[in-house]
């Protein structure tokens, strides 16, 4: 079983660093065969170009500029996001892979105008996340990235197995609350 | 008054870049200030970097990579997007300019003592307006919960002004929408852009040829 982790924070001693290690480690202690993405590390360039849009629908070389991340994609049965939620949204690195890598012909497709899901690989998803906003600030906004997750990719992957893991509110978390949020990470990952 | 639009395209000639037109048309007849900002234009790099993060709550220096951007934010009293919706969100260029210029002490105040939460920077907003195009349906759109309308209408929303006045409006099904359905769409844009700055019918007549406000 192969696990892709996307992971999109630009600092390495923040607590989502330390969610997306212990969803590395933990993942391949169960025995995944992890392939580690980072956005940030790997400098993933995010603005989908004028050249790309041109050719979005032409699934002979649309996946051209962004081949070996479709590779990638293709190879998992499972994907894992760690991200921070900006704006209550994906950071624009996060939201510039979903733009250029989840492509038609890779993700999705158009029957008769309509969207239609064609990824049957992944079928288990998880988000490991951190909000500056409180719980109740993001439900009232509407909480855009746990919808686009939890609906949009669910029905996108036909995954049976979506994993929402978030922590609200970091910037009133005590020690304990980050400790208490890295071992709800590890339950998740060892049960998922 | 004064208005600035936020447009993010990358294909000049597309759909979006005739709604842009129409909505600066508009701001122009009514003699409004306008700025406006073409992301993809100016090469806007969407990406917030380490230092960026490092230093976001040093609000002495954390709008220095950033600075025409966020004078754009503060002279402006009326902010418009428009962008075509890609995975029923902000195309990550627009994205990107939430993330580095929305910043602590420009668009809100970060909690001073324990237990306080964010508070809004915007309150000299007081009209929104958000002009899209999506591939999907409506009815999908809807289904998933239109995550990017919600990112600007109620994410960006609640940093404005207290019941500052909104303008929606969003085109379906690009990929098979027949002309008339485009052109009907810009007319749609047109009279919401007129109602978001008060160009009302009753005072579209007297308004012209009067004083910019």
């Amino acid at each position: 079983m192969r696990a892709l982790v996307i992971y999109a924070h630009p600092v390495p001693d923040s607590l989502n660093a330390a969610a997306h290690q212990i969803v590395v480690d933990t993942l391949r202690e169960r025995g995944w065969e992890v392939d580690d993405c980072d956005l940030y590390a790997e400098g993933f360039s995010p603005v989908l170009t004028e050249e790309e849009r041109r050719n979005y629908h032409n699934t002979e070389i649309n996946t051209a500029p962004v081949q070996g991340y479709v590779d990638r994609l293709r190879a998992a049965d499972a994907v894992v996001f760690c991200h921070p939620v900006w704006n209550f949204g994906y950071p624009a690195i996060l939201k510039g892979w979903h733009d250029r890598v989840m492509l038609p012909g890779v993700s999705f497709e158009l029957r008769d105008g309509k969207l239609w899901p064609c990824m049957k690989n992944v079928k288990r998803i998880a988000t490991v996340t951190t909000y500056g906003a409180t719980r109740k600030l993001a439900f009232l906004a509407g909480d855009p990235p746990r919808k686009l997750f939890k609906r949009g990719l669910r029905l996108t992957f036909g995954a049976h197995k979506v994993r929402y893991i978030a922590q609200y509110d970091m910037n009133n978390i005590t020690p304990a609350g980050c400790q208490a949020f890295l071992a709800r990470v590890r339950k998740e990952m060892e049960a998922f | 008054m004064r208005a600035l639009v936020v447009y993010c395209h990358p294909k000049e000639g597309s759909f979006n870049s005739a709604v842009r037109d129409t909505v600066m048309g508009r701001l122009e007849h009514a003699r409004v200030e306008t700025r406006l900002r073409d992301l993809y234009a100016e090469g806007f790099q969407p990406v917030l970097t380490r230092d960026e993060w490092v230093g976001y709550e040093d609000t002495e220096t954390n709008r220095k990579p950033v600075a025409d951007y966020c004078d754009d934010i503060l002279w402006c009293d009326t902010l418009i997007f428009v962008y075509p919706t890609w995975w029923y969100g902000l195309p990550a260029m627009l994205k990107g300019w939430l993330d580095r210029v929305l910043l602590p002490d420009v668009a809100f105040h970060m909690p001073k003592a324990e237990g306080e939460i964010i508070k809004p920077g915007l309150h000299h907003i007081e009209r929104l307006g958000v002009f899209t195009t999506c591939g999907a349906s409506r009815w999908l759109t809807m289904f998933i919960g239109a995550p990017g309308k919600r990112t600007l209408m109620r994410g960006v929303g609640l940093l404005l002004k207290p019941r500052a006045k909104k303008a929606f409006a969003a085109h379906f099904l690009m990929d098979t929408a027949p002309r008339a359905s485009l052109e009907k769409h810009l007319k749609k844009v047109a009279a919401k852009t007129d109602t978001l700055i008060g160009m009302t019918a009753s005072r579209r007549a007297p308004l012209e040829g009067a004083p910019a406000e």
